[in-house]
């Protein structure tokens, strides 16, 4: 088994959804994306287009984060979802320098400022509970993996019931994005990549990444 | 991402401290394996302290949990990340180093050891160019003659520090001997240099565009005033006229001050690597 994502690039409206959705799940701090939009400028002036590209980490099968990383903090499940043990990282940077796709960053020193005066709001308060983000560690999407492992527990599928899909897959607006197991022939994904000739990033790295595009 | 994007975490804000660390971990090394083959304790006492408190020093105040630090040992880590081995090639290096400069100063010092010890600074003052060369995403960085550049600067660093420290000791027998070594040294970094940059313009447009911005663009008057003026023309023109002139008649303040230049140069050189190490974009934009 190994989970990856197919976004349709020819769907995707760049509206945000689920940048906004990956922020929100995971209370991350301000300044920090997981999930970002990449807007790339094509044609001459007067006759320009913009192309929308979401990216996130690829959970590549051939890690480099993995392999630079030297204490173990960044690892790699079975299932193929490339995740942080945020108790463990030492903050060196090395995973986010070494990434080809610049898909890691780095969560700095507390913000003292925000939350002094007002304190902090009820969402942020939960995020402290719930999903307590440390700093001087550095940080990227885990593929949502909380919601996939409560998810199987429950006996849902990932990529078919929402409530053991990624976010970002179940915020989308145009269903451009797609979550599924690459290694089941059978499953949405393979065959998304399959009938439409997904690509991924720099495959010439060989890194095998796990997130595929459709630009057809 | 999209556009040619520089890396910015080892080198902007706190990442100054990841550009001097790498540089004083070499020199440091680089100081201690050349003082220890010319006899010279000071020489080796003050690589060693330069190794530790400098280059250990900025590299653990870098980490966000430098407390963590530890966890590197008790990780497998060793076996693919050169952070991890670099923290073992410098440990035992100042565990051996260490020993062998308590020997030598209240004991009889033990060639096994200083040997032992030797190999691990010489793999230190190669580790930073091998943590850098790794990186595949910067072709700049990605290159083979990236570690053998940074040795060739840490030795030559180090022949320089071990020269200034030697006058102090009391005369050391070998010092014109490491005088001799340091324009070979000189050579083999400018031939270096130069190898480099005219290879980093094979890897591609972004290896071409790493190398423009050093040369022509917003590193240029560094590259060109600090690391090829004061790091490269004034060494090798004082380095020919001595060889013309014979080394006695170049005077030590003279020496010292170039040898402080060549640093200033180094150093310099390695900022403009780091600074100009762009990543490959993810996508091409304006119809390439």
């Amino acid at each position: 088994m190994r989970w990856g994502m197919v976004i349709d690039l020819t769907s995707c409206t760049g509206c945000y959804a689920c940048v906004t959705a990956c922020q929100q799940e995971h209370f991350l701090p301000p300044g920090i994306f997981w999930n970002r939009l990449m807007i790339s400028e094509t044609g001459v002036y007067p006759l320009l287009e913009n192309e929308v590209y979401p990216v996130l980490c690829n959970h590549c099968k051939e890690t480099i984060c993995v392999k630079v990383c030297p204490s173990g903090a960044t690892q790699q499940r079975k299932d193929g979802i490339v995740w942080i043990d945020q108790e463990k990282c030492i903050g060196c940077r090395y995973c986010i320098v070494a990434c080809p796709y610049q898909a890691r960053s780095y969560n700095p020193e507390e913000r003292k400022y925000l939350g002094i005066v007002q304190g902090l709001t009820e969402f942020g308060r939960l995020g402290k509970e719930q999903y307590p983000q440390q700093t001087g560690v550095a940080v990227k999407c885990n593929y949502c993996m909380e919601r996939i492992d409560s998810g199987l527990k429950k006996g849902l599928k990932p990529g078919v019931d929402r409530d053991a899909t990624p976010v970002c897959v179940n915020t989308c607006p145009t269903s451009a994005r797609h979550f599924g197991d690459l290694d089941d022939l059978r499953s949405e994904v393979s065959s998304l990549i399959r009938r439409r000739r997904g690509t991924s990033f720099h495959p010439e790295f060989g890194t095998d990444p796990s997130t595929y595009y459709i630009r057809t | 991402m999209i556009e040619y994007t520089g890396q910015t975490e080892w080198v902007e804000g706190r990442g100054i401290l990841v550009w001097l660390a790498f540089f004083f971990i070499e020199l440091g090394a680089g100081t201690f394996l050349i003082s220890s083959m010319f006899a010279s304790l000071r020489g080796m006492i003050l690589g060693w302290l330069i190794c530790t408190i400098l280059g250990g020093g900025l590299h653990l105040l870098y980490l966000g949990h430098p407390l963590r630090f530890w966890r590197i040992l008790v990780s497998s880590g060793w076996k693919t990340s050169w952070i991890s081995r670099g923290l073992y090639f410098v440990g035992f290096f100042l565990f051996l180093g260490g020993i062998h400069i308590i020997l030598t100063q209240w004991a009889s010092p033990d060639l096994g050891l200083l040997i032992a010890g030797d190999i691990f600074a010489f793999l230190s003052v190669m580790y930073g160019g091998l943590a850098l060369s790794y990186v595949h995403g910067i072709p700049l960085w990605n290159s083979g003659l990236l570690p053998v550049l940074f040795c060739v600067a840490g030795l030559w660093g180090g022949a320089g520090v071990t020269i200034l420290a030697t006058p102090s000791a009391g005369g050391i027998t070998g010092v014109d001997h490491v005088e001799e070594l340091a324009p070979i040294f000189l050579g083999f970094y400018i031939l270096l240099v130069i190898i480099y940059l005219m290879s980093a313009t094979y890897y591609g447009t972004t290896g071409k565009l790493s190398v423009r911005e050093m040369l022509v663009g917003k590193r240029a008057s560094i590259f060109w005033l600090m690391t090829v003026g004061m790091g490269m023309a004034l060494p090798l023109g004082v380095a020919i006229t001595s060889f013309l002139a014979g080394i006695a008649s170049v005077p030590p303040p003279l020496v010292s001050m170039i040898i402080i230049l060549e640093l200033v140069g180094d150093l310099s050189l390695r900022y403009c690597i780091l600074k100009s190490g762009f990543y490959n974009p993810l996508v091409s934009s304006r119809n390439q």
